[in-house]
């Protein structure tokens, strides 16, 4: 194992670890407001779908403005119909995405791609129109920092998007506990009918904070797939969303500890590949790839004991629909 | 002065909920819904150049071809089975969105069974299927039974758990089959030996009757006399209207809620036997495509009733038989199948919304 | 003096009943006025339409001279009015800081808790308290939580407070605290409505008082014109002759013995301290006491849903304390539950089921397996004739029924002894005429007795002591977790049983 492999884990540690991050930043919005979305996955494989059609027709900045949008459209979809119209979230979750991933992989067949590309920008060469790939972001290196050994590369060689996170992840810990959104939205997740009667709008509330979900799983699957594996398949996300979604719990609903959590899955992720090629056994990256999972379950058991439970619990309302009494 | 305030407001929407839902209403909003499903779908297939029309007929003919027919009888089958797992727990309240995992863990439990006898010769052949079906029933009834336990005792979220045991189930199959239990004469390809004749759901007495839906029809008949006729069926029904309730009535809720999972990932985990045993006929990594997951539009569609879960779940193996022949003849991309299937699940789940409240919009004149 | 707070006229009623008949009531500036009746007399009810949770159907409401109307309790914040209600409204997982300011604009974007928290421990600490602005609430006592909650009021410059029974969940020296705080506060031109039933409140801490009395106002005095009797006779009423025909009950064995009972409610508050008491078969021992004072508790130790902390419940010389609803079932003592609706009846399944919800499992309607549901249907339709429930329809959902009827089913359930074939040994009914009509609550009634005389013992709580003198063979007054007297009706004139109930130690003769 040389100096230059465990620089370049590193940084694929990071850089894997951004999608979950990214995707789990909203998500802990809507559950801290009271709402489970589970349609993640769907919405991330949106995203990625949007970066690689608009990447291959305009570019990398189009691609990132267009997968926020179509996030935006797919969280309003949600917060209509479980904000709203009061539906399982379970339920309305699934099928957001079951419909997410059919939706990117209808309008990626190579048929339709063809036809939308052409749309979009008819002056395409035929070539573009029918590859599988798309530009990756480039990477912006830190001058001198990024040459630092071994941690250089882990923190200072990254596209825009990774940094972006960080600084995000940041941001939206101090909004969500230092300032009156924030309080707002915590207090709507834990006592919607107290929050109201206070004056606040908890169905706004709840919407934007779905709407916030969706956009950021669907920038994290943009990101996936134009920061980090350009190479487009059907579902090429593979479950990632739900793993963005175990990281939320590890996390216990703080942006600040999605970050540590984030790069730990990524780290595990990152390993599954790397071992495989030592070929320290075949056996191992399953396991691995097991492990958010079960560390996921075991921090829900441990929170749901009564001494924990009460400092970091889930919030009170999550998944239950608020309406109006009288 | 006085002046007359007269204010039109063009939509005044109300919504009020519906204190009975008649039958009629019930199957109208149903059938319109699907109708509306199959409409959106439509206008997707028209997006990429393709009349409708003939969707649907390739879809019509998979009901009407015998052929075609057995095979999506042949899909119904783990996913009815896992739609009656859920017709358990759902009628606790318990959200087991873990069927899919429940059923890989039923496909390690057959294939350890058929291993066990193919590689030590412990198990006589007459003994194997039965003994499959005993397994994978054990063991999935397991995989529901923890969360179930933990839910019951310390009120752990089910549906997270479940949904995390899932890939957990998932990758322990990937890893038996890309390393242990991978065939040696199969050329590295990470698949299990194929399964003996008689470790097979097969077309039993001819051509007459498959096996596997005998076995479908003995769990509905399970899931129908547990739910109805048995004391555990109702105490389950007691402890889905409330803790409180069931306490009050002096049921044992540990133990209720813990058989009730049990019970629903057994019979889920029946159905991985199925897709193992019955469509695939060895054991492969990825082997459902989903099944767990159309399972809850199943048994939602069913109104939990066990009965209606094999013409439903005969419905929805169709649609991935469609899907297939469409992928093959007219080229549709696979995702379309999967698209039709969220939007079908969609509209139900908001069909169920306008099943429970009327909706009126007036022009309202407010003085 | 200056009115803060008038309310003319008000009327409301809820399906079947008149809350709030023609009510009038003034607060005035300065003052603390206690708001006196027994439960559903219309307090909290006439209060809620003050916070803006109920709307009135007639009536008016004038701040501070002003005529307002108050549509959510958004609208009466933004009037002064805050109300404390009887559970705390707050956030066990936010600090106290953020459980006061949420909601309010003006604690900045980003929350200024420096200055914020400085500015809440000076506003408590003016009121005696000492309050950590960044302690979790979960970390606080009862005491402080509601002092918590008085300063998320203060905190938003209320003039009008209401207290929604303030005392209810506070030990003795926090009670001191607390009306010391209401004293400063009243000083400082505060107005006060506090809500309760004990008369020693009234005295304590009150300048005004106003008795209410089934959804009337029946007087307003100033407190020191007053005193406990006169206010006693009017929470209570006069007695009403009511004839029951009664056969003498001639007890024979005990159903039931109740020794050094103690238990602690959902708050964590010991809430029974030491029941003593004994039930015998053929009696009807009635429990009376102001709401609160650990019916509710006592009632589900011996179902079987509440954990006792001590003592014991004998039953055939055997301890069955903290035995499983299943075991007490067993046992023959049947529960009638307060609030059926949500302790005792599952809306969404059908009489059938409801009436079978603790038989099904026993012989003969269950082998131990199997359900035998024709049986039960037969018996299903039999009990809906005994007990005359509407619709006779066993399949109709028990969300469908009248309030009344859904008291029969629970009454068919509970005695007709599906288990075992026997009646009861020991019937525990609590509250089980409460919002029910004439017809019905007399029903209750005739069906209880005539129980009481085919052998059960039946421990009957009741709000109402007009009604627990005339079914019972024996009252017990219970105050503050114990039973402070055991009387024969009759014996006791109703002034006196009002004072016991207040607390107020009467000496005999």
């Amino acid at each position: 194992m040389s100096i230059e492999w465990i620089e370049q884990v590193l940084q694929l540690t990071v850089q894997m670890g951004t999608v979950y991050l990214l995707a789990s930043l909203g998500e802990i919005y809507a559950e801290r407001s009271g709402v489970l979305n589970l349609g993640l996955e769907g919405m991330m494989l949106m995203g990625a779908a949007t970066s690689f059609m608009f990447t291959l027709a305009y570019g990398h900045l189009s691609a990132i403005l267009t997968s926020i949008i179509v996030g935006a459209l797919m969280g309003l979809i949600l917060s209509i119909l479980v904000v709203d119209m009061k539906l399982n979230q379970v339920v309305v979750g699934l099928a957001m995405t079951m419909l997410g991933a059919g939706l990117s992989g209808f309008f990626t067949f190579p048929e339709v791609r063809k036809n939308l590309l052409l749309r979009l920008n008819p002056s395409l060469p035929e070539e573009v129109l029918l590859i599988q790939q798309a530009q990756k972001l480039p990477e912006i290196q830190i001058p001198l920092l990024s040459n630092i050994p071994v941690i250089g590369k882990m923190f200072f060689s990254h596209n825009l998007l990774v940094y972006f996170s960080f600084i995000l992840s940041i941001a939206m810990w101090f909004i969500l506990f230092k300032t009156r959104i924030g309080l707002t939205i915590r207090s709507v997740g834990e006592n919607p009918s107290m929050a109201d009667s206070l004056g606040v709008n908890v169905y706004m509330v709840r919407r934007m904070t779905v709407i916030l979900s969706g956009v950021f799983a669907s920038l994290a699957g943009a990101y996936f797939f134009i920061g980090f594996h350009p190479f487009w398949r059907e579902g090429v996300t593979a479950g990632r969303g739900f793993i963005a979604l175990a990281l939320v719990i590890l996390a216990t609903w703080s942006p600040m500890r999605a970050i540590l959590g984030a790069y730990l899955f990524g780290g595990v992720e990152t390993f599954q590949y790397r071992l495989q090629l030592f070929g320290l056994g075949a056996q191992s990256p399953y396991f691995l790839a097991m492990l958010p999972y079960i560390l996921t379950i075991m921090t829900l058991i441990i929170i749901s004991t009564e001494s924990i439970k009460k400092r970091i619990g889930a919030p009170a309302s999550l998944g239950i629909p608020y309406a109006r009494e009288e | 002065m006085k002046l007359a305030k007269t204010i039109i407001m063009p939509h005044s929407v109300k919504i009020k909920r519906r204190l009975h839902i008649s039958r009629k209403l019930s199957i109208l909003t149903t059938f319109s819904t699907l109708v509306l499903a199959f409409g959106v779908s439509g206008i997707f297939f028209a997006m990429i150049g393709l009349n409708p029309l003939d969707v649907y007929s390739y879809m019509v003919g998979v009901y009407t071809s015998p052929t075609l027919l057995l095979k999506a009888l042949e899909r119904a089958i783990p996913i009815g089975l896992a739609a009656l797992g859920l017709s358990i727990a759902f009628r606790m309240n318990f959200w087991n969105i873990g069927a899919e995992g429940q059923m890989y863990m039923g496909m390690f439990a057959s294939t350890g069974i058929v291993l066990l006898h193919a590689y030590y010769d412990l198990i006589p052949d007459y003994l194997v299927l039965l003994l499959m079906i005993l397994a994978s029933f054990v063991t999935g009834g397991l995989w529901c039974g923890l969360p179930a336990f933990l839910k019951a005792k310390m009120r752990v979220n089910e549906i997270l758990t479940t949904l995390m045991m899932n890939y957990v189930a998932m990758y322990f199959v990937d890893f038996l089959i890309y390393g242990p239990w991978r065939d040696p004469k199969g050329y590295g390809f990470p698949l299990s030996i194929p399964f003996p004749e008689y470790a097979k759901l097969t077309m039993i007495f001819g051509e007459f009757a498959y096996s596997g839906l005998l076995l479908l029809c003995i769990a509905v008949a399970l899931a129908v006399v547990i739910l109805r006729y048995t004391k555990l069926g109702f105490e389950l029904k007691i402890v889905g209207e409330g803790i409180d309730i069931a306490r009050y009535a002096g049921i044992r809720i540990t133990k209720v809620i813990t058989l009730g999972g049990i019970l629903s990932g057994g019979i889920a985990g029946l159905g991985g036997l199925a897709i193992v045993s019955g469509i695939i006929g060895r054991l492969r990594p990825r082997a459902s495509p989903g099944y767990g997951y159309t399972a809850i539009i199943v048994i939602l569609l069913s109104a939990l009733n066990p009965w209606l879960v094999v013409p439903v779940s005969i419905f929805f193996g169709g649609i991935f038989v469609a899907g297939d022949i469409l992928q093959a003849t007219l080229k549709i991309p696979g995702a379309a199948v999967e698209m039709h299937q969220a939007l079908i699940f969609l509209f139900i789940v908001v069909g169920e919304f306008l099943k429970r409240y009327k909706i009126t919009i007036t022009r309202e004149v407010v003085r | 003096m200056e009115e803060l707070v008038s309310l003319r006229g008000i009327i409301k009623h809820f399906p079947g009943v008149i809350a709030n008949d023609n009510v009038s009531f003034t607060l005035r500036k300065g003052e603390i006025h206690a708001l006196l009746g027994e439960n559903g007399a219309g307090k909290t009810t006439l209060m809620n339409i003050l916070y803006g949770l109920y709307r009135p159907d007639i009536g008016e409401i004038y701040v501070e001279g002003r005529k307002v109307e108050i549509n959510s309790p958004k609208d009466a914040i933004t009037l002064g009015i805050g109300m404390v209600h009887q559970n705390f409204k707050l956030i066990p997982s936010h600090t106290v800081l953020e459980n006061i300011i949420l909601g309010l604009k003006k604690s900045g974007l980003v929350i200024k808790s420096r200055k914020i928290g400085e500015e809440i421990k000076k506003l408590a600490e003016s009121y005696g308290w000492r309050i950590n602005p960044n302690a979790y609430v979960w970390q606080l006592t009862a005491g402080e939580k509601q002092q918590v909650e008085l300063l998320k009021i203060l905190y938003r410059d209320a003039k009008i407070l209401i207290l929604d029974e303030p005392t209810s969940v506070l030990t003795p020296q926090e009670c001191r605290i607390l009306l010391q705080a209401l004293r400063r506060m009243a000083k400082e031109g505060k107005g006060i409505i506090f809500i309760t039933h004990k008369l020693d409140e009234v005295f304590a801490i009150s300048d005004r008082v106003t008795v209410m009395r089934k959804g009337r106002v029946l007087v307003t005095k100033e407190t020191s014109e007053t005193n406990m009797s006169e206010l006693a006779q009017y929470m209570v009423g006069r007695p009403v002759i009511f004839t029951i025909e009664k056969k003498e009950s001639r007890p024979s064995g005990e159903a039931i013995t109740i020794k050094n009972l103690k238990a602690f409610n959902d708050k964590g508050v010991l809430a029974l301290k030491d029941v003593n008491l004994k039930v015998m078969k053929n009696e009807i021992v009635g429990i009376i006491g102001v709401t609160g004072n650990g019916q509710q508790e006592l009632v589900e130790v011996i179902a079987g849903l509440r954990k006792a902390s001590g003592g014991s419940l004998i039953v055939d010389g055997v301890n069955i304390i903290n035995s499983s609803p299943e075991k007490i079932i067993e046992l023959g003592i049947a529960y009638i539950p307060p609030e059926p609706l949500r302790y005792g009846i599952a809306p969404n399944l059908t009489v059938l089921d409801n009436l079978f919800m603790k038989a099904y499992r026993y012989k003969p309607y269950s082998n131990g397996v199997i359900v035998n549901w024709k049986k039960i249907y037969n018996k299903a339709e039999e009990l809906i004739r005994e007990f005359q429930i509407v619709p006779e329809n066993p399949y109709a959902k028990a969300r469908s029924l009248s309030g009344g009827n859904l008291q029969r089913l629970i009454l068919a359930r509970e005695l007709s002894g599906l288990i075992g074939e026997k009646i009861p040994r020991l019937i525990v009914a609590a509250y089980p005429t409460k919002g029910l009509d004439v017809g019905a609550t007399e029903f209750v009634h005739k069906t209880l007795i005539e129980y009481s005389r085919k052998g059960s013992g039946i421990l009957f709580v009741s709000e109402d002591i007009e009604e627990a003198l005339m079914i019972s063979d024996r009252v017990a007054v219970m105050h503050d977790g114990k039973i402070v007297r055991v009387f024969r009706p009759g014996e006791v004139d109703i002034d006196k049983i009002g004072l016991m109930m207040a607390g107020v130690e009467i000496a005999f003769k």
